[in-house]
């Protein structure tokens, strides 16, 4: 363990703890542009729902209420599975963090199945903007701006969540099979687990703000 | 804490066997995939030179057709020039300019650290860079957008004939680059100091690269996220910012602005870095006010935040915003003008030494201080609503970014060829070089000021003939402006070869990066620093040196 | 080399109780959704989002951890985000007709927000 410690132990660090905190550090920083990245999106969301309440109200009529729901319960649960995981790796209980981190990965999977067939769905009652679109009675032309956003978050979030499966699958494929994740150092996988919980963190952001509007 | 004079010989750097950086290794494939944050900063030098010269010759093309009323190029062609000559100076010369060359090169040197905290996402950054410069590439060999840099919409998603989706990809890819490097340089500032560098006792231009960072992480998501919003409304055809069917225009410009407003002081404010660590170096004095220099970096770096409608004052905001901007770009002059004044005192009681980079940094105070009391006119709206769109505001932002921030590089690059390369330049020839930039850069832009009260306008391929004179002198001013930035290439190229060797400090400098070897070895120092005193303790009457580990130096 | 265990990590409990409240929020903030609260239904909803999310920070993301600079970039982004929405209604907030007073209907021309 120790050699394989100092194989990982970059020059310019002090120790191993001086290393794993700076990663850390470093992953919330990078958090900090992907909230502002977000919240401008979410931002012009919310101007134009403003802008036109009755028409966005009318649109989100036919979001799929139930498949939002299930994803928000995967990802929730994903989170959990992962730091499961990371509770694991710190314990040196490699089976159980490879168990977690598979489990991670299924939820993962399993919230793109879901997200694949709402979009199949959402093709069916046809609010595709400019590929098929048609607006239900009494919607004026904003209500193509809901779905225009309901796409385009919905979308950026997606490919979010499959880089997330992709770190994982990283960790799982390469760093854990080569040693290098063990209870002295597994920073690696704590920042994956900050970045994963990051995304779970944004569709709890937009859960509301596409499923809720316009129920009552 | 009391300075200790500890009087020993300069250390002398024994001609140790280690090899410099630049001959550790010697294949591609340790430039290509390298760690070290000195080869990456030569890395990006090597593109964004690429792109100055890019964005160099639309700006000449566009010049020459100015000269003459009846121009050069047709009406479609000086639109794209001045597009893509704006689109690629501000995202691949300016923006990354200093931070990624001398920032990457010298923050792990000033403050005892062996590399940057994550070398891999340097290199990365520079990759993302690189493809974003292939986009830019692309869309400029394709005929280039016509939109102006600023991308208004509806102009812009609707109806501009052009690669606008392409360039404004060029765009958001540039974006992630810029935020690589700043969270290196946000973590590594915080993290990798070595013992004895307190915040207060950090050269100021970490100071300078530590805003910065701050500015560009925080800033550009936004703009990442406009510009991605812009290519989806032009790539799908939906209304998100065209009026006709329910978008709105001017909304893309609150989120541009927010961005592209603090993007102009991360033009600025690496250059006041630069600037703060070479007037103390050839004045052989402290920096006057070191906390206030601190202070106004930060206080620039928030306030910047605060400002951006006032590029909107006339496209239809309320005008109580207008007033709200307009008060806050007054307050953000504040500690730009503090900067001015310290710079200014620094000098007084020096024993000046008129080389080139005091005299490019010397520039860089004139020709900011123009360029800022002018912004203070254009942030009065009574002014602006006459200006606005003229050539007032080219040669408002020109002075700023070309005037003030390319002198500062240009001075950059001289004060520190000698730690990057090992060699000395020739010094006349560099002396010369400065003094023509300063006559050439206020020979083309001066008469932009009178053109812009007068009336014209901006992004006009044409003008009416009795300001022909006034477009006669900029253009000759710009060949000679040309010259002078082709000079440094000539003789520092030249230097390479047939420069004098240089020693560890042949400035008498006192940062740590002054401590190594010229050039450095491959991990900066054998054994961390202490660092038990503060930048810049030259004392001008006894012409001694105290650097930042303790040394106490004649010079 | 002994393994010190961070004993944050070595029970399961706290973070199935996270996870469990989590959901439980979720429920409430579906619940407000049908309950014909108008414009302050995104606001509670919000609301309920937040504590969510700082659930998910400190417990999920060892928000509480070393270095203890973490939990300052953790709100920056938040705290800017604060510039662009404030700064941006500044303009909305006291212009003539926005937001527009009349709902758009599919037979009206859409006018431009503040004309």
């Amino acid at each position: 363990m120790p050699d394989r410690g100092a194989r990982l132990l970059e020059v310019q660090y002090a120790n191993l703890a001086h290393q794993g905190e700076t990663a850390e550090l470093g992953i919330w920083a990078f958090l900090i542009n992907e909230t502002i990245f977000f919240g401008a999106l979410i931002f012009t969301y919310y101007f134009y729902r403003l802008t036109y309440p009755h028409d966005f109200a009318l649109a989100a009529r036919d979001t799929v209420l139930w498949c939002g729901s299930v994803n928000l319960a995967i990802l929730v649960t994903s989170s959990l599975t992962m730091v499961l995981g990371i509770n694991a790796a710190a314990q040196g209980e490699r089976t159980k963090m490879i168990r977690w981190l598979v489990a991670t990965c299924a939820l993962g999977f399993a919230f793109m199945l879901v997200k694949g067939y709402e979009y199949y769905l959402d093709f069916q009652d046809q609010v595709v903007p400019a590929v098929n679109y048609v607006a239900k009675s009494g919607e004026g032309p904003a209500g193509e701006l809901f779905w225009v956003f309901y796409w385009v978050a919905t979308g950026l979030h997606a490919i979010h969540l499959m880089t997330g499966v992709g770190l994982v699958l990283y960790m799982l494929l390469w760093r854990i099979r080569r040693g290098e994740i063990t209870p002295v150092y597994y920073t690696p996988l704590e920042v994956v687990g900050v970045y994963w919980s990051f995304v779970d963190v944004v569709w709890l952001f937009l859960f509301p703000s596409i499923y809720l509007v316009g129920r009552s | 804490m009391s300075v200790t004079t500890v009087e020993r010989a300069a250390p002398r750097e024994t001609p140790s066997p280690e090899p410099s950086y630049l001959t550790a290794e010697h294949t591609v494939g340790s430039w290509l995939l390298t760690r070290d944050h000195k080869r990456i900063a030569l890395l990006f030098f090597a593109s964004i030179t690429f792109f100055f010269f890019v964005g160099g010759i639309a700006a000449t093309l566009m010049r020459l057709n100015l000269a003459t009323p009846q121009g050069l190029l047709q009406p479609s062609v000086y639109n794209r020039m001045f597009t893509m000559h704006g689109i690629i100076m501000v995202w691949f010369f300016l923006i990354p300019s200093i931070p990624t060359t001398f920032g990457n090169f010298f923050i792990p040197l000033m403050i005892g650290a062996r590399d940057l905290a994550f070398p891999r996402v340097n290199l990365g950054s520079w990759y993302v860079f690189n493809l974003s410069g292939l986009v830019v590439l692309y869309s400029l060999v394709m005929g280039g957008a016509d939109t102006g840099w600023t991308f208004y919409t509806p102009l812009s998603a609707s109806y501009a004939n052009g690669y606008v989706f392409a360039a404004a990809m060029a765009v958001f890819i540039n974006g992630f680059s810029s935020i690589m490097t700043s969270l290196n340089f946000i973590v590594t500032i915080h993290r990798l100091r070595a013992p004895g560098m307190t915040w207060l006792r950090l050269p100021l231009f970490v100071w300078g690269i530590y805003a910065v960072s701050v500015v560009m992480l925080t800033a550009t998501p936004v703009l990442a996220m406009d510009t991605l919003l812009l290519a989806v409304e032009r790539f799908i055809g939906v209304g998100l910012f065209d009026p006709t069917r329910g978008g709105d225009p001017i909304l893309w410009q609150h989120m541009f602005w927010f961005y592209s407003h603090p993007a102009v002081y991360i033009m600025i404010l690496p250059a006041m870095g630069v600037v703060s660590e070479i007037i103390p170096c050839y004045a052989r004095r402290p920096i006057f006010g070191y906390v206030g220099m601190v202070l106004a970096l930060m206080a620039i770096a928030i306030l910047s935040f605060f400002v951006w409608a006032h590029h909107m004052f006339v496209a239809g905001i309320s005008i109580y915003a207008g007033v709200f901007f307009s008060l806050t770009t007054f307050f953000v002059a504040v500690p730009s003008a503090i900067k001015v004044f310290n710079w200014t005192v620094s000098l007084h009681k020096g024993s000046i030494v008129f080389d080139a980079p005091m005299l490019y940094s010397l520039g860089f105070v004139l020709l900011f201080t123009v360029g800022g009391v002018t912004g203070l006119m254009l942030a009065t709206l009574a002014i602006d609503v006459g200006v606005h769109g003229t050539y007032f505001v080219i040669a408002h932002f020109h002075y700023i970014m070309v005037g003030a921030t390319v002198s500062a590089y240009f001075a950059a690059l001289h004060y520190w060829w000698p730690k990057i390369t090992g060699r000395l330049y020739p010094e006349s020839w560099a002396r010369f070089a400065a003094i023509l930039t300063y006559v050439g850069f206020n020979l083309t832009f001066f008469p932009q000021f009178i053109l812009g009260y007068l009336g014209m306008p901006r992004r006009s391929y044409t003008y009416p003939v009795e300001w022909q004179s006034w477009n006669v002198l900029s253009s000759a001013g710009a060949s000679i402006l040309a010259v002078a930035y082709a000079l440094p290439l000539l003789y520092l190229g030249w230097s390479l070869i047939w420069g004098r060797k240089a020693g560890p400090n042949p400035w008498g400098a006192t940062g740590l990066e002054w401590t190594t070897p010229s050039p450095p070895p491959d991990h900066n120092f054998s054994s961390t620093p202490t660092v038990v005193h503060e930048p810049y303790l030259y004392d001008p009457e006894k012409a001694t040196f105290v650097s930042q580990e303790g040394t106490r130096h004649a010079g | 080399m002994t393994i010190e265990v961070d004993p944050r990590r070595a029970r399961p409990f706290p973070f199935v109780v996270a996870w469990a409240l989590l959901l439980l929020l979720f429920g409430v903030s579906l619940w407000t959704a049908f309950l014909g609260l108008g414009l302050w239904a995104p606001v509670i909803q919000f609301g309920i989002a937040a504590i969510q999310v700082a659930t998910v920070f400190i417990l999920f993301m060892r928000l509480k951890g070393p270095p203890s600079l973490k939990w300052l970039f953790a709100v920056s982004g938040f705290f800017w985000l604060l510039f662009l929405y404030g700064l941006t209604m500044t303009d909305y907030s006291n212009r003539k007709g926005w937001p527009p007073a009349v709902p758009v209907s599919s037979s009206q021309q859409v006018h431009p927000p503040g004309s």
